[in-house]
């Protein structure tokens, strides 16, 4: 397999209702990344859209509207793990040498019917995403001792990490009290556990070796990738209410891949669309002891979500994957602005989505 | 079969997709059996089972308790009233359907205060 890097990178800003189209939301990112010199646009490998919109032709319609012609062009839908499957897609493309160079774009709507997953009867009338983060935070209190106050710390960390990046829907940080007294949604999990839908789009341009030395002096390397998909329903997802299965695998798989151990890792982005998934996130990915996430928010060992996760950036669904990808090659490029983490070296992306039913976790590196 | 599993649970009856040729129950409903790909048929389901987990909801037009049952092989969310609930406690369904908007409920009960 040839090596896969990320040769550029870009976000938007994100917003509750931006008045765009889907189709001008995903264009914002990408003319940021088309504008390269030593880049014909018009011969791209593939665009692979990321997105749960209703537009039909999606991935289609955007090459067209950016003027490119590509060799491939699909639309990719996964629910919140959208994003990372085209990452994934692009990846094997361009291993596999069938294309030299994929853009990957993610692009949400904050209201589509889209973003609605009606099909999961096991549900029944709970078929929101706060009612399954819920019976999880309230099986890892039970089991684990974990408290309302720890999966708050969450966000209270997410939401200061945001304050310092120009694209998050929230900059304003929150105290331990406003977290803790912010409107209940489903008992533990307030307002403030919650992540919001908005509007946003992200972008990132991969390349084989040889393409990305002609487009950067600084390429970001896809070192690992895992996945895995337990099932589609809340009820067979995962046995363990205190664990996300398909994470625990997919983390297994992008270890392996790229020869990398948890303590290894420098900055990580991790699913937080609930505080409780953090706290899961963190023994999952192997950061800490089973059961110990509670008391892992206020380590320092490896920076995650340095610049507001999905809590403090927004939840834009099919966008949501590329922005944690973009986040990680931002600080291993060293282009993370106020929010940069000196010296990382090795970074690694986990996402999820339908109650912890599928999951990635990408590992990238500087070499 | 998901749509006769709909049309029965519309009728208030709880009837579970189960294979016809290795009896394996399909959940989420579907007309194939996940396991060997057979067909299945709808047949009377248990009623009764333990609650895992439990809480409540404040969600404006979804309020009340709810909780994750394990029913025989399968797993289910059902709705509660107030009366004291414990994990690993037995609860039995007491009615299901689909709400105007198309959604299944499933109500369940303590079936008794042992655990």
């Amino acid at each position: 397999m040839r090596r896969v890097a990320i040769v550029s990178q870009a976000g938007s800003k994100y917003s509750k209702d931006s008045g765009k189209s889907i189709f001008d939301l995903a264009c914002e990112p990408c003319a940021k990344i088309l504008n390269n010199e030593n880049l014909d646009k018009t011969h791209l490998g593939a665009v692979l859209f990321s997105s749960c919109t209703t537009e039909q032709y999606s991935s289609t319609i955007l090459s067209e509207l950016l003027g490119i012609r590509p060799q491939m062009s699909q639309r990719i839908d996964n629910l919140c793990n959208s994003g990372t499957n085209a990452i994934v897609s692009g990846y094997s493309l361009i291993a596999s040498g069938l294309c030299d160079t994929a853009l990957v774009v993610g692009a949400e709507k904050a209201h589509s019917e889209g973003n609605k997953l009606r099909w999961d009867v096991t549900r029944g009338s709970f078929m929101l995403p706060v009612h399954w983060a819920a019976l999880f935070a309230k099986a890892h209190m039970r089991k684990y001792g974990t408290s309302e106050e720890e999966m708050a710390m969450v966000s209270v960390k997410n939401r200061g990490n945001a304050s310092t990046n120009p694209n998050a829907l929230f900059r304003n940080p929150v105290t331990l009290d406003e977290v803790m007294t912010s409107r209940k949604i489903a008992d533990p999990l307030k307002l403030l556990d919650c992540s919001a839908p908005c509007d946003g789009a992200s972008a990132v341009l991969l390349a084989s070796e040889e393409k990305a030395k002609k487009l950067t002096d600084n390429p970001v390397w896809i070192r690992g990738i895992g996945q895995y998909t337990s099932s589609a329903s809340f009820a067979n997802a995962t046995v363990d209410l205190c664990s996300v299965e398909a994470a625990k695998v997919a983390a297994q798989g992008a270890y392996k891949m790229s020869k990398t151990k948890p303590s290894q890792i420098d900055v990580a982005e991790v699913h937080d669309a609930f505080t409780i998934l953090e706290i899961l996130a963190y023994e999952d990915l192997g950061f800490a002891k089973k059961g110990m996430g509670g008391k892992f928010v206020q380590q320092n060992n490896v920076a995650i979500n340095a610049r507001g996760g999905i809590i403090g950036r927004g939840h834009p669904v099919g966008a949501t994957g590329v922005a944690q990808v973009v986040e990680i090659a931002d600080q291993l490029a060293g282009s993370a602005g106020k929010a940069q983490v000196k010296g990382c070296e090795t970074g690694l992306v986990h996402n999820l989505a339908a109650a912890g039913s599928s999951a990635t976790v990408i590992v990238m590196g500087t070499s | 079969m998901k749509q006769d599993f709909h049309t029965m649970l519309r009728q208030g009856k709880f009837m579970m997709p189960t294979c016809v040729s290795c009896g394996e129950i399909a959940w989420p409903p579907s007309a194939n059996c996940p396991r060997c790909l057979s067909a299945t048929q709808l047949k009377k389901s248990v009623t009764t089972g333990t609650l895992l987990e439990f809480t409540r909801s404040h969600v404006t037009g979804k309020e009340g308790v709810f909780g994750l049952v394990k029913m025989g092989d399968i797993r289910i969310v059902g709705s509660f009233d107030n009366r004291p609930l414990a994990e690993g406690m037995k609860v039995k369904m007491t009615g299901c359907g689909l709400l105007d908007d198309g959604t299944a409920y499933y109500r369940f009960v303590p079936a008794s205060t042992r655990r």
